[in-house]
């Protein structure tokens, strides 16, 4: 009888293990990881220069000269340089009648010389990838973009994809945010693959709507790969460690949601209109985002002193406006932020809202001279910046922050895994950054404009 | 079961699957390992006690009584520990609330006549094209109450991003309401939102036009997917599947449709016309929960998700595919192959989703027919009257969604799984009533299905969806409690007139 019962004691202490190591093992895979990302790097032949601007601008004979003036104003306060990647068809003279092939080639261009690289760099194999996300905001074929990725490197029958569309420039944070959640579904070792791009052809402008030119002067290709993992053994060669994601949508207000949208102007054609009441709604959902970010992001000391410090200028104020983001300083917690580069008013504003010093917003800026807004690939362009400049030593936080139609706010954190210094699609030029001067090249062509 | 001879080879996927059937028997011992070792222990432990003599009985419970407190305390505390570190372990069951699909107005009801009226009116068609039309619809299988938004029926059709957006609205925003006026639902509750529409994306998306429409909270997870075919329901109820098993106590909403104003085809390719003659206006909306509460309230329970990807195989990748004519024109081209491919996929995808479903009993006896042949096939002596046993999928399901491509689709699929005309008959009626609505189509069966009476508790339901790419999805639910007969709902008020023959050939002109 003794016998039975020790038996029976020993089963059960089997089981309980054998939980406690589910348990342990489910508690491993859930974090995630970023193994490597790939920056795309459009061929030399598609740079905008200042010259070839000026001819596009030109070729759209509907413009009348009021026009004419405030698109090269935009252009030449916006902060980005002659360095900038537009796609073939438009360099080619195409703009006003883009095919289907002119749209899939730009793509193509992008997703797969980005994957093709960052397989060659990781060393995975296509056939390994378990997950495969795709976020192109404004354009989306049938059969979709990632059946497209599938079909090119032959990837398994059982891979899940995911095509994300419309999400605006926000949606980096939306796609990691995604394999995050399925890496804690799925506690088996999980591979995920990430693309972002945008696609510019299709949806160039030809209109004179003031509204929907702004895109046209500031969206450029770009694009980035990255591999995301939960494989605790993939650890040691992983570059940066998931921390935390907030995701904030403000498209409850009807403001917010119209502020960036694409519509059609009166005479049909369609276009991206970013309105005056953006800046606003960045602001809300930038405030709101804040609000969740920053519990979760700074030590408890700096909360405890920002919280007294809101409520002495509150109780001072005697119910005065409460304006939770004002005067927060997230630099306790964050040592690096990659700003989305929307255009230099944006990292400007953000800027000084956060707090950050020339040495923070730098990448940003930097990131906006080199590849323009390359939408939700901005932030990735800023962080290869950070790492071709060797400023993301071990233990380093680094928050990304972007912004998007919708109107969305999205920031997630990492910790950085190990030094990083790989160049990458920065490599050949960092030595020439920051410039001794950001004075705009169009600025010196066309900077009569700003008098006139 | 068919009969064969002994020397038939088995069947195709029938001869792929064995090692997989090998592999599945192993895991499922090493899964059970313990209960097949501790449940004999147990069952002798329970004799033993039987066998106690009454004051052996008396004496043990008098040794139980002297154990200190602590150690009774200890032994609770590391069963309960052990019950809640299980029951934790387990994956969160996922619970359908209900469902809504989108009930177009009579206005928009498109009979063959004046689909043909139209096409001969519009400037883009000859005749030879218009009777082409003419053949496809005779064939279809569609019915004359299928519905086209209204601006497709202008001359010539509207297409605008306007009249895009206000179809979008129109059908996921009715469905919306139906859900949301079924089930109770609070808007500000909310923490899942995944839309799908394949063919219109525009930016901001369409799950942010529900976002700004409902007013759901800031901090909802919104999901677009887009360009995933007409199988995206059911990736879409996957993504949801994992945010509800990543977030506890949560609803999720799912909304698929397909959006026809933008996708009017106005080229002469025959291979890309018929998406016009068989694409319909159609939407649903879904309420999935994770919540322990949900359970007595909800319909269906979500059993499995299997996705399967062909996109490797090049035909398959090509045979639904965006493309613009000589013209310049832009629709979606089918291939010729497209029946065979979807068959493949099947296939494929039934090799995954077998094992998870067949009962013990089906999966033992092909296990036992495989070993069985092999064996004999080993000895060199091919035995006679040895059949390849042939696992029969009415017996894991009572009722089954298949997507209403089209008539050729439920065709090969009948074939293929040898279902009987009940089983597909869902899928055929809603092909007759409301065409092909694409992502949406599966949940319109499942109305029909519940319309009918015929949804009972327990029963097992196996929804399978074909999309470009190409990919075929499964989703297995089942049943928590007895459907009664809706009285709202797109059925409701034609359900009486249905099943309806449909002939092979509809004779129109």
């Amino acid at each position: 009888m003794e016998l039975l019962w020790l038996i029976s004691a020993t089963i059960l202490l089997h089981c309980l293990l054998r939980l406690a190591r589910t348990a342990l093992d489910r508690r491993r895979r859930q974090q995630c990881y970023l193994l490597d990302y790939e920056l795309y790097k459009p061929s030399d032949d598609r740079k905008l220069s200042t010259h070839l601007c000026n001819a596009i601008i030109s070729r759209n004979l509907r413009l009348s000269l009021p026009d004419l003036r405030f698109l090269l104003k935009v252009v030449v306060n916006s902060g980005i340089s002659e360095e900038t990647y537009a796609p073939r068809s438009v360099i080619l003279g195409r703009e006003e009648c883009p095919t289907l092939a002119d749209a899939l080639d730009e793509l193509d261009d992008a997703l797969f010389s980005a994957l093709d690289a960052l397989f060659c760099r990781t060393a995975i194999r296509p056939r390994d990838v378990d997950l495969l996300v795709v976020n192109v905001s404004m354009f989306s074929p049938a059969p979709s973009l990632t059946a497209r990725i599938v079909n090119r490197y032959k990837m398994r029958e059982d891979v899940r994809t995911f095509n994300l569309a419309g999400m605006g420039c926000s949606a980096s944070p939306i796609a990691v945010d995604l394999v995050n959640n399925a890496f804690k579904a799925t506690p088996q070792a999980t591979l995920a693959v990430v693309v972002t791009s945008e696609s510019i052809a299709p949806n160039w402008y030809c209109g004179t709507d003031k509204s929907k030119m702004l895109g046209n002067c500031l969206f450029r290709c770009g694009g980035c790969a990255f591999v995301l993992t939960n494989d605790p053994e993939l650890r040691r060669r992983a570059k940066m460690r998931l921390r935390c994601l907030v995701r904030t949508h403000i498209g409850a207000s009807d403001e917010a949601y119209q502020c960036a949208i694409q519509t059609e102007d009166e005479d049909g054609r369609v276009g991206f209109h970013l309105g005056k009441t953006l800046p606003k709604a960045a602001v809300r959902a930038f405030a709101e985002n804040l609000q969740r970010l920053a519990p979760r992001v700074l030590p408890p000391v700096d909360l405890a002193i920002y919280a007294l410090r809101h409520w002495l200028t509150r109780w001072a104020a005697k119910g005065g406006d409460p304006a939770a983001a004002r005067g927060i300083s997230l630099k306790g917690g964050v040592e690096h932020f990659c700003l989305h580069t929307g255009g230099a008013a944006v990292i400007e504003a953000v800027g000084r809202a956060l707090g950050l010093t020339k040495h923070d917003v730098e990448p940003a800026r930097m990131a906006l001279h080199r590849w323009g807004n390359t939408s939700a690939s901005s932030v990735w362009y800023v962080l290869g910046y950070m790492e071709a400049k060797r400023r993301l030593r071990r233990g380093d936080r680094v928050l990304m922050l972007s912004f998007g139609a919708g109107f969305k706010c999205n920031s997630c954190l990492w910790e950085v895994l190990r030094h990083l210094d790989d160049g990458g699609a920065w490599a050949d030029c960092i030595h020439r950054y920051p410039p001794q001067t950001l004075v705009n090249p169009f600025l010196e062509q066309f900077g009569w404009v700003n008098e006139a | 079961m068919p009969s064969s001879s002994s020397s038939e080879p088995l069947p195709e996927f029938l001869s792929s699957v064995k090692l997989k059937y090998v592999e599945l028997g192993y895991r499922y011992v090493m899964s059970k390992l313990v209960t097949l070792v501790l449940f004999p222990v147990m069952v002798v432990l329970l004799l033993e006690t039987l066998k106690l003599d009454p004051s052996e009985v008396v004496s043990l419970w008098r040794r139980a009584q002297g154990i200190s407190a602590v150690n009774t305390l200890a032994a609770v505390f590391l069963l309960v520990l052990v019950a809640t570190a299980y029951f934790m372990s387990r994956p969160r069951p996922i619970f359908l609330v209900d469902f809504a699909c989108f009930l177009p107005a009579p206005s928009c009801r498109v009979p063959f006549a004046t689909y043909i009226e139209h096409a001969r009116l519009v400037p883009f068609f000859d005749e030879k094209t218009v009777r082409f039309q003419l053949r496809i619809l005779e064939r279809s299988g569609l019915g004359e109450e299928t519905c086209l938004p209204p601006d497709n029926r202008y001359i010539p059709p509207r297409n605008s991003l306007k009249a895009s957006r206000a179809e979008a609205e129109l059908v996921i925003f009715s469905a919306l309401d139906q859900l949301i006026g079924k089930t109770g639902l609070k808007p500000k509750d909310v923490d899942i939102l995944v839309v799908n529409c394949s063919l219109f994306s525009p930016t901001p998306s369409l799950s942010d036009m529900v976002v700004n429409k409902y007013k759901l909270r800031s901090n909802v997870l919104s999901f677009n997917l887009s360009g995933m075919g007409c199988s995206a329901g059911l990736i879409s109820i996957d993504l949801a599947r994992d945010l509800l098993q990543a977030h506890p106590n949560s609803y999720a909403l799912v909304v698929s449709t397909e959006i026809i104003t933008p996708n009017y085809y106005i080229g002469k390719e025959r291979s890309m016309l018929l998406p016009n003659c068989l694409f319909r206006m159609g939407a649903a909306a879904v309420l999935l929960s994770n919540r322990r509460r949900d359970r007595s309230r909800a319909k269906y329970r979500l059993l499995h998700v299997v996705r399967t990807h062909r996109g490797a195989d090049d035909p398959a990748y090509r045979c639904v595919h965006e493309d613009e004519d000589d013209d310049g024109n832009s629709g979606i081209r089918l291939s010729k192959d497209l029946m065979a491919i979807a068959g493949e996929a099947l296939r494929a995808n039934i090799m995954t989703v077998g094992p998870l479903v067949l009962p013990v009993t089906e999966q033992l006896r092909f296990l036992a027919s495989l070993v069985g042949r092999r064996l004999i096939t080993a000895g060199a002596v091919a035995r006679p009257g040895w059949k390849p046993y042939v696992p029969d999928f009415m017996r894991a399901f009572e009722h089954f969604c298949i997507h209403a491509g089209g008539r050729a689709v439920i065709d090969e699929l009948q074939r293929s799984l040898r279902l009987s005309s009940e089983h597909v008959e869902a899928s055929r009626m809603a092909l007759h009533r409301f065409g092909n609505t694409s992502s949406s189509s599966l949940w319109y069966e499942l109305g029909y299905i519940e319309a009918k009476g015929r949804m009972h508790r327990g029963d097992r339901v196996w929804m399978i969806g074909f999309g470009s790419g190409f990919k075929c999805n499964s989703a297995v639910w089942r049943c928590l409690r007895s459907v009664a007969t809706p009285v709202e709902g797109p059925w409701a008020e034609c359900i009486h007139r249905y099943p309806v023959d449909i002939p092979e050939v509809v004779k129109l002109l």
